[in-house]
Formats: C-alpha cells, sequence, structure tokens
C-alpha cells in the first residue's frame, strides 16, 4: 500500500476530530485550563501508536478564539509568569454539543459497517 | 525529578525557540512573536511539571512541524502524529511531503481577488486602504492628540514631585499606562490599518516572585516601557502631519470631482459679491464671476477635473495604505520587542 494511503484515514481523522477533542478537553475542565494541560491531557489519551504534537494546539486554540468558541484569561502563577488559560464560551458549549451529538451518531455508524470486517481478509 | 534547576535560561529551551524564531523567519513578527511565546510559556510549564527538556520539546513538535501549523490555516492544523518506528529521543526530523502537514494555503488568484486585484484602480475596493484613511484622517489624530495630552501632563506631575520621590511612582504609573495605551493602540492599528498584533505580551523571563522594589526595577529596565512612551510623544506631530496631508488631498480630490458635477447641476462652484474683480484659475480656465456674483466650473473642464480628482483620490488611497502599513509595523514593533531577562538571584 502506498505511504500516502496507508496514513490517510489518520490524517483525515486528526483534521476532523482536532478541533472536538480540544473543546471537550476545555470543557471537561473544572477551571480554566492552561495550554499545556490540555496538551498533557491529549497526550496521555493519546491512542497506540499516535503521539500528541502539543505544538500544533496554540494555532487551533487562537483560531478557536477568534471564532468565539473558547475564552482565554491570564490566570497569576506562582511558579511563573501569569499563565494563559482558557474556558468554553456558551457558543463553544452549544458548537461542542453539537458535534458531540455528530460524532456519537457518526462512530455508531462507522462501527455498525465496519464493525463486521475481519482486517486479516 | 528531571527538571533542570535553571529552568529559565535552560540552554535547550533556548536552542530549541532559536530554531522555531528561524523556522519562522520570513513570517509575520506578530505571528512568529506568538509562536515563540507559546512554545517558551508551554515548555517551561512542562520543565516546571517535571519533565526534561528534551523530553518536553520532542511532545511539542519540530520546529518545522510547530512553524507549519502556525504557518497554515489556524482552522485546519492536523495535530495527531505517527510516533517514529524506532523510539528515538529528541527532534525527529520531518520529511518535507509529511502526510499530516495541514493543508496549504493557496494564495487568491486575480480572478478571485475580483476588483481588488486590478492594478492601481483596485485600490478602492481595499479595505485597510479605508481604514487607514479613517485612521488617519480621524481616529489616529484623535488618539494621538489624547495620548500626547496624557503623557505630556502626567509627566509634567512627575517630574514635579520628584523632589519629594512621589514623582517616581506616578513615572512608574505612566509608563505602565504607557504600555497599556500601546496595547491599546495595537488593537486600534490591527482593525484599521490590518497589520496583525501578537495577541500577547512577552513576559520578563526571570520577574516572577521578584519583590516590589525589583518589579519597579524591571518595568524601568523594560525596552517595551520606553518604546511605548516614546510612541505617545513622537506620534502626535506625525498625527497632526499625516491628518493634515489627509484631509488636505481627501478636500482636494473630492472637490475636483464633485465640483464640475455640482455646476452641471446649475449649482455654484464659488460666490463673489457682485462687482468683485475676481479671477480664479481653475486647471488651464479662468473663471470670471457672472453678473450675480457666481463663479460655475466650464462644461468643458468637467472631465479633465473629475480625472485629476479622482487620481489624485486614488493617490491618497495609495498613500494612506503606504503610511498605515509603516505605522503598523512601527506599533508591532514596539509589542513584539523582547524585554532583557531578569538576572537570576544568588544563593
Amino acid at each position: 500500500m502506498p505511504p500516502r494511503l496507508a496514513d490517510k484515514l489518520e490524517r483525515d481523522l486528526s483534521v476532523g476530530t482536532a478541533w472536538l477533542v480540544v473543546l471537550a478537553a476545555i470543557a471537561g475542565a473544572e477551571e480554566p485550563i492552561h495550554g499545556y494541560e490540555i496538551g498533557r491531557r491529549l497526550a496521555d489519551e493519546a491512542p497506540e501508536g499516535l503521539s500528541f504534537k502539543q505544538g500544533t494546539l496554540y494555532p487551533m486554540l487562537r483560531a478557536m478564539e477568534a471564532d468565539g468558541l473558547v475564552r482565554s484569561t491570564l490566570v497569576p502563577s506562582t511558579e511563573g509568569p501569569a499563565r494563559k488559560c482558557f474556558v468554553l464560551t456558551p457558543e463553544g458549549r452549544r458548537v461542542l454539543a453539537a458535534w458531540a451529538d455528530t460524532w456519537r451518531r457518526t462512530s455508531r455508524w462507522v462501527s455498525r459497517i465496519v464493525g463486521g470486517l475481519d482486517g486479516s481478509k | 525529578m528531571e527538571a533542570s534547576e535553571s529552568v529559565p535560561g535552560h540552554a535547550a529551551i533556548r536552542g530549541y525557540l532559536a530554531r522555531l524564531g528561524a523556522e519562522l523567519a520570513e513570517c509575520d513578527a506578530a505571528l512568529r512573536h506568538d509562536a515563540l511565546i507559546d512554545a517558551e510559556s508551554h515548555l517551561r510549564a512542562a520543565v516546571r511539571a517535571g519533565a526534561s527538556p528534551e523530553r518536553a520539546i520532542d511532545e511539542y513538535g519540530s520546529p518545522e512541524e510547530v512553524a507549519r501549523a502556525y504557518r497554515g490555516t489556524d482552522d485546519a492544523p492536523g495535530p495527531w502524529r505517527r510516533e517514529p518506528a524506532t523510539g528515538s529521543a529528541g527532534l525527529a526530523a520531518v520529511p518535507a511531503g509529511d502526510p499530516w502537514s495541514p493543508p496549504a494555503v493557496a494564495a487568491p488568484s486575480a480572478r478571485t481577488r475580483g476588483f481588488r486585484g486590478i492594478p492601481i484602480i483596485g485600490i478602492w475596493a481595499n479595505p485597510a486602504a479605508w481604514g487607514a484613511l479613517a485612521y488617519f484622517g480621524l481616529v489616529g489624530f484623535v488618539l494621538a492628540t489624547a495620548y500626547f495630552a496624557w503623557s505630556v501632563g502626567v509627566g509634567a506631575l512627575a517630574l514635579v514631585l520628584m523632589p519629594t520621590l512621589l514623582g517616581l511612582p506616578v513615572f512608574v504609573a505612566l509608563l505602565g499606562s504607557a504600555r497599556a495605551i500601546c496595547l491599546f493602540e495595537g488593537r486600534v492599528v490591527q482593525t484599521l490599518l490590518g497589520v496583525r498584533m501578537p495577541r500577547r505580551t512577552q513576559p520578563v523571563e526571570g520577574a516572577e516572585g521578584v519583590g516590589f522594589w525589583q518589579r519597579i526595577w524591571c518595568w524601568l529596565r523594560d525596552v517595551r516601557s520606553w518604546l511605548s512612551l516614546a510612541y505617545l510623544l513622537g506620534n502626535f506631530p506625525v498625527s497632526v502631519a499625516a491628518f493634515a496631508v489627509t484631509i488636505g488631498l481627501l478636500a482636494t480630490g473630492a472637490a475636483l470631482v464633485f465640483a464640475p458635477v455640482l455646476s452641471l447641476l446649475g449649482i455654484p462652484f464659488a460666490s463673489v459679491d457682485a462687482g468683485d474683480d475676481v479671477t480664479i484659475h481653475f486647471l488651464w480656465y479662468r473663471l470670471v464671476p457672472s453678473a450675480d456674483g457666481t463663479i460655475s466650473i466650464p462644461g468643458a473642464a468637467a472631465p479633465a477635473s473629475i480625472a485629476i480628482g479622482l487620481a489624485l483620490l486614488t493617490a491618497t488611497l495609495w498613500l494612506a495604505r503606504g503610511l498605515g502599513w509603516m505605522y503598523g509595523h512601527v506599533v508591532q514593533a514596539i509589542q513584539v520587542a523582547r524585554p532583557q531577562p531578569v538576572p537570576p538571584r544568588r544563593a
């Protein structure tokens, strides 16, 4: 199989799910969460064989902020300079709820179609 | 514990930031500034949390990968990367044709840019040119006058109070306000002049946990404080000149375009007291008042007048756009200036 095709599904899934998982990680935090903690959480939960390059997170957070999905605040830190922490906006919560629903329906559909296949064949 | 004791000045992080900066050398200064602050803040947080700098850098991504994410579309990066087959430590080189790269953004073609893509006259459809016209023709002048009055007023108060030592906190407050005003000015400039400003200011490295007096000392030696104050003072005469030139050119251009139109509609260009011996030279025409004192543009002069007026207005838009680009980059340079780090305290 050509290498381009070998990675195609993961690449497409990566692009398609990145915003969803980042929004979900922010929503899952009890208080405003720093970019480092978001990246750490996503890296810890990364599927086997894949790693999350945390440096790509920040342009995404900026784009989300520009789109009004997240809001950033500078939180003073006793260990260093003030940290830029993120929370979801009401619009971000609405978008996350809609996307999560789409994801659940899509994953159920994909599982039904793909689930019966035997990968060895 | 893997964390280095000398976190603020760790060589590996400095080296990584230098490589990331080099990767983004051709990008906008504000974008590069943001990318470097993001990386520095993240890597130092990782090291403080117990990771080694090398591991933190590996997890953050190579400078090439991270630079690609910043250069590419902000809204569609592909953050998941396949781990190298071998468990190599440090930074793995990313092949040029990395399939995980975000899609490249194609420059808009002349066709998609429409009227804006037409040479010279396309400036009429350029929002940044109209924003610059609004900035130099009104907003910038008003703000510059307010900034100047504030700086001179508070500066004079600080000078008067200096012998009583109260002048020092007033002066430090002036420096602080100058920085805040410059940040605000950056937002205005970004909105009207279309020059991207950094999203966050660079924290002073090593300034965390210092005492009150050291903090004041940090403010006094921070180059951004002085640059901001210099901008507030120096901006005033430049803004007054830009305002005068912009309004003068706009008024002249508009008069040349609309005066013949008004004359054609029967509305006189000007009027003088009847009987006054006045002659007005308009282009290559001599305009003599009629018996009732009204002066009109002759119909034959209308095409040339309108053409010259439109050319002048077009030139004004280009001038405003160019001046706006220059202005925006001066404000951007102040905001991306890197402050001197606070030297580590001796044990």
